[in-house]
């Protein structure tokens, strides 16, 4: 809500500057988003007459204005049509500013002498107007300066109004606040009028149908009133609280509603059949065109308001086409309502139409102060439009409001709050902010019964926070917490997280984070024809973007995605990681199943060229090894990675699944040439792998035990085979550890070679093996046996040999 | 001192200097080295002898004995390393300035850098790390917060639906519920997460990350939730950060406090990171409401307790002087390489 300094003054007395007051209401809930001065600038502008219009010689729309400065007579050039002899207008003269900006020069306009210019209100920021130069008294004495003619300086302060504060979207809230905090009296203000005019019950009549959705509807009338545009100071007003200015009658209605914060509406009294009003739900199918011009269609969730033969208006929401107010309206029939919160909400929400009125109607508008905003728009519909007012209001207040009577305790909210603060202290808060207390006495309790606009106080709890707010939350002590360790401990992924960050960050990984939510097109080249597991996805009902639409089932999109980026932003040689939930839809439950998910990608140069290393691309063997060292040092035992095809966005040659025991725990291989094709990045060379986070967790073991180290010295041969190419190593390696039994301590590979010096359809492979027991030094003999046990079975299982020389 | 021995060592040290000084092939280093350095060598024998000295002559000789040792070695290895090297006398040493084999670093996500920093200030105070889904109830979400479904309050955030009772969660709060479902109190946790809210421009994304706090216990106080936000403030931006707790609204907070603290980048004086206020909003906060407690079971009697938000992109602006919101997601590796 914005509004101006001098209005608050009208009804507070503010001895504050304004960054003071600003603070006082920021600390008392109301926070102030912004202070702006308005009218500050006004130097070099003063009253000036026009004394003599004449044609501009080579312009058809400007007029050369001779005009009387207060101390010179001068010439400026002027474009504005109502700009004529004898009328008074501020003047700027050089050295001036505009609102804008703009610093006023003397100059020539089509080569005639302009000593300043006329200005329309929006050129001084005043309001929007900008139909012609602003018009002063006749009164006024040329050469008085702008700003001590209008009621300036003066600051606009945008406050932000939280949901449960309704009352304070209104000048007479805040000033309320204002009031408590600082101690200084309300003001009264002008309202009603002597009503000249016929007895109100013999012009129209209310009739509510629905007193829950309409507790209580008062009208008043008035007679000959004068349509016509709204003096400055109101329409000034109405701009710096962005409302904008239609016509005296409807501008009235939006000061009161800003003014005292109930939202009120003037009828045509004449468009009105049978001059009279009733209030109905409407009915399913009834159609109602609003003043904006729109038709809508309407159902029983929304509230009318009816003459006796059609609706007029949607109840706190906006008025109709067929009964506003225009130019050549005679008589009107102004309403103060209040609607149910909850009703008007739902007809809102259901014609998603949201006004300044059902802003606030449905966060509760107050019901004791429906009569008073009325008197205050009577007041002004008088002062500004004339007319006759009918003798009488016609309130039907259907449903009657109890105030609660609200139970509290002064030493259960100086428990809440840390504080000491004594009860006649509180009750003096209570007072500052219109409530009252009762005493029945009991000493530890007292009744406090708040006034119709506090809405949103209804329980002790929220007169604990009234204490707090007057008392000043910087007065309540800063406490150390006393905190009781809880039950229950972390979940262990948490802790694997951890760890795994820091290992991929040490294997050179950097860490990258996406969007949960990706377009359904993004599995495709992952999923090929036939849809998969990838494609059960968790649809968002309302999508900012189609891109956006579902949610991730695989991390994949968002990695090859993040290496796009960078790749078109010259960096070539990644290597990413990400920690992060998928989601899968599953059937008969409301809530998908969330997967956590570690995924990364490799790709470009592994090793760049430099005086200790040669170049070499990223290859299999890279990721591969990363993981295993990954997965060993979480405390994995006993994984292995099994040659798969057909895994999803991988190449079919070169994948695996990585397996505990019979259970996949992740997949690990190249990007299949669609996948790659998909996010434009150059063939061969963009490694991929996933590991389910819930399927390490229960491979890991459940503790770590410690096994006491050989004492005795180990024994180590070197076994260099030749073999069929397309023998995996993997087979090798089983057959070794099965025939070295438990004496066997390691296997490592230590060359490999396939090339001219050998049989094309062979390679060359060598392991060093090493032997160890606990129960005593080695025999060479014993381990003899053993090896060629191993050279044996190798032989027979896959016809490797032994390489000579 | 018995001078014999003393005059014995010293011509042995001059003879040995001599003749190390002759040498120009380094074949001749080692027999040397054992004829003078040696276990069996002549210095060596010579000190052997120390033994035959009176108690109070020993130390003395001792230390004499063990210089020239000290001395002829030093004067080896030199010449040692100059005969190595292939030039008499005139040693190129390593050239450090060489890079060295670097292994490959890489980096963690700032807001992840973040997330750990605050997890950690309030695991030290005894909170414990707890989650929940992304996909959450609307329950959850809204309706045990005390924000039932016509609340005005709902307009606060505008929400992505996945159904009519699921949606994304839109803070981290429903884990509060979700923990003080499944746990008596006294209840102290901390809970990091995605949330997602349907906003996207230039300050807002549509997923974002938020940290949740909750303590529940016997005789809570307002006090000491200024305490430990204090505390938290102060442990994150430095102890000299000045902050302020400003009444607010929260549905499930009462009363709720918004914690301020002073403009890093202006210092008060008002810039446009602060709006011209000079103050930046960090957490929102509140004594929990009992009407939430009516939806967990717990006796809003008998217990009290406190609860904290906070967005965890804007500490990683303000820590790290970050001006787009939009660079966290975007993961451009000169982004990432610099944390
Ligand atoms: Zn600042």
């Amino acid at each position: 809500m914005k509004v101006s300094l001098n209005w608050l003054k009208e009804h507070v007395d503010i001895s504050l500057s304004p960054e003071e007051l600003g603070h006082v209401l920021t600390m008392a809930g109301l926070e102030v988003e912004g202070i702006e001065a308005v009218g500050q600038n006004l130097d070099h502008i003063l009253a000036a007459k026009i004394l003599e219009v004449t044609p501009h010689p080579n312009a058809d729309r400007l007029s050369l204005c001779r005009v009387d400065t207060g101390t010179d007579i001068v010439q400026v050039v002027c474009g504005a049509s109502n700009a004529t002899e004898g009328v008074l207008a501020p003047l700027i003269l050089p050295g001036g500013k505009l609102s804008d900006g703009t610093k006023m020069k003397e100059g020539r306009i089509r080569g005639e002498i302009s000593k300043g210019m006329l200005l329309a209100e929006d050129e001084m920021g005043l309001t929007d107007d900008h139909a012609g130069i602003m018009i002063l008294p006749e009164s006024t004495t040329p050469g008085t300066p702008l700003s001590s003619l209008l009621p300036f300086p003066d600051w606009v302060f945008d406050v932000s109004i939280t949901p449960n504060r309704p009352d304070c979207a209104s000048v007479l809230g805040i000033a309320r606040e204002i009031s408590a905090n600082t101690g200084k009296p309300l003001k009264s203000f002008e309202h009603g009028v002597d009503a000249k005019g016929p007895i109100i019950d013999g012009l129209t009549s209310v009739s509510i149908q629905d007193p829950d959705g309409c507790p209580r509807y008062a009208a008043a009338v008035v007679q000959d009133v004068c349509l016509k545009p709204a003096p400055f100071w109101m329409r000034y007003r109405l701009f710096q609280s962005g409302v904008r200015s239609i016509s005296n009658l409807v501008d009235v209605s939006n000061y009161v509603m800003l003014e005292m914060g109930q939202p009120l509406h003037a009828f045509d009294y004449d468009r009105l059949g049978e001059n009279r009003i009733e209030v109905r739900r409407a009915e399913k199918g009834e159609v109602f065109t609003t003043l904006d011009g729109v038709k809508r269609d309407l159902d029983p969730e929304t509230l009318l308001i009816c003459d006796g033969e059609k609706p007029v208006a949607l109840a706190g929401i906006m008025g109709g086409l067929n009964s506003e107010i225009h130019e050549k309206t005679k008589n009107i029939l102004v309403e103060s309502a209040f609607f149910d919160p909850i009703t008007i909400r739902r007809g809102s929400k259901r014609l998603g139409l949201s006004t300044e009125a059902s802003y606030r109607f449905e966060r509760g508008a107050d019901i004791g102060g429906v009569i008073s905003s009325l008197n205050r728009a009577l007041y002004f519909i008088n002062l500004l439009a004339g007319g006759v007012t009918a003798k009488g209001i016609m309130d039907n207040y259907s449903k009657p409001f109890t105030a609660p009577r609200i139970s509290f305790r002064p030493e259960k909210a100086n428990a809440v709050l840390g504080t000491s603060i004594s009860k006649s202290a509180m009750k003096d808060y209570f007072h500052a902010l219109e409530m009252k207390v009762v005493e029945d006495g009991n000493q530890d309790n007292l009744y406090v019964i708040p006034p119709t606009f506090r809405v949103d106080i209804k329980r002790e709890v929220d007169l604990v926070e009234e204490v707090a707010r007057l008392h000043g939350f910087d007065n309540i002590p800063v406490l150390s917490p006393r905190i009781t360790p809880s039950e229950g401990s972390e979940s262990p992924d948490l802790l694997l997280r951890d760890k795994v960050r820091t290992m991929m960050m040490a294997f050179g990984f950097s860490e990258i984070i996406t969007y949960s939510f990706v377009s359904p097109d993004s599995v495709n080249a992952l999923v090929g024809e036939t849809p998969g597991a990838l494609n059960a996805f968790t649809r968002i009902m309302n999508p900012l973007t189609v891109d956006q639409s579902v949610l991730r089932t695989s991390l994949i999109p968002g990695l090859m995605e993040t290496a796009r980026y960078n790749i078109l932003h010259e960096m070539e040689d990644l290597k990413l990681f990400e920690w992060g939930k998928v989601f899968f839809d599953r059937e008969n439950e409301l809530q998908p199943l969330e997967k956590i998910c570690l995924a990364g990608i490799i790709l470009g140069v592994h090793t760049e060229k430099s005086w200790y290393n040669k170049k070499r691309p990223v290859d299999f063997y890279d990721v591969k090894g990363t993981l295993a060292v990954l997965l060993k040092g979480l405390g994995l035992e006993g994984f292995r990675f099994k040659q798969e095809k057909d895994l999803p966005g991988y190449d079919v040659s070169i994948s695996s699944g990585i397996y505990c025991d019979d259970t996949r725990i992740g997949l690990v291989g190249f990007a299949s040439p669609e996948v790659i094709e998909a996010y434009e990045l150059k063939m061969g060379h963009v490694c991929l792998f996933e590991l389910d986070v819930a399927a390490m967790l229960s491979a890991l073991p459940e503790k770590k035990t410690f096994v006491p180290f050989g004492k005795f010295p180990a024994v180590h041969r070197d076994l260099s085979l030749v073999l069929d190419r397309r023998i995996e190593c993997g087979v090798i390696m089983d057959i070794i550890k099965e025939e070295g039994r438990d004496l066997l301590e390691s296997v490592h590979v230590f060359d490999l070679y396939e090339g001219e010096r050998i049989d094309q359809s062979k390679k060359a492979i060598s392991f060093k093996i090493s032997f160890r027991s606990d129960r005593g030094t080695l025999d060479g003999e014993a381990v003899n046996g053993l090896y060629e046990a191993m050279v044996e079975k190798i032989g027979q299982k896959t016809g490797g040999k032994l390489r000579e020389g | 001192m018995d001078n014999t021995l003393k005059d014995q060592l010293l011509e042995l040290e001059k003879r040995a200097n001599d003749e190390i000084d002759a040498i120009n092939d380094p074949s001749d280093l080692e027999p040397f080295r054992i004829k003078y350095l040696g276990k069996k060598g002549a210095l060596t024998s010579l000190m052997k002898s120390l033994g035959t000295l009176s108690h109070e002559e020993r130390p003395e000789a001792g230390k004499f004995a063990n210089q020239i040792k000290v001395n002829l070695s030093r004067h080896f290895q030199d010449v040692k390393l100059s005969l190595e090297a292939g030039r008499g006398g005139d040693v190129a040493p390593m050239d450090v300035t060489l890079p060295g084999r670097e292994p490959l670093y890489g980096h963690l996500h700032p807001i992840t850098l973040v997330i750990k920093e605050v997890c950690l200030i309030f695991s030290r105070m005894g909170f414990r790390v707890v989650k929940g889904p992304n996909v959450e109830l609307d329950y959850y979400n809204f309706e045990a917060l005390n924000l039932p479904k016509d609340h005005p309050a709902r307009d606060m955030q505008d929400t992505f639906y996945i159904s009519q009772n699921v949606v994304l969660r839109t803070h981290t709060s429903p884990i509060q519920v979700r923990v003080m479902e499944t746990q008596k109190p006294p209840v102290s946790v901390i809970a990091p997460g995605k949330v997602y809210r349907r906003d996207s421009d230039v300050s807002h994304t549509p997923m974002f990350h938020q940290v949740e706090g909750l303590l529940v216990d016997r005789d809570v106080s307002f006090g000491e939730l200024k305490g430990t936000l204090t505390h938290f403030i102060h442990q994150m931006f430095g102890s000299d950060t000045r902050l302020r707790f400003r009444p607010s609204f929260f549905p499930f907070t009462e009363p709720s406090a918004e914690v301020d603290i002073r403009c890093v980048i202006c210092g008060g004086k008002g810039c446009r990171t602060c709006s011209h206020t000079g103050w930046l909003e960090i957490l929102g906060s509140g004594m929990v409401d009992p009407e939430v407690y009516g939806f967990v079971d717990y006796d809003p009697d008998g217990y009290s307790g406190f609860a904290f938000g906070m967005g965890i992109e804007r500490i990683a602006m303000l820590k790290y002087g970050i001006d787009d919101i939009q660079l966290f997601f975007k993961n451009d590796m000169r982004f990432l390489n610099q944390f």
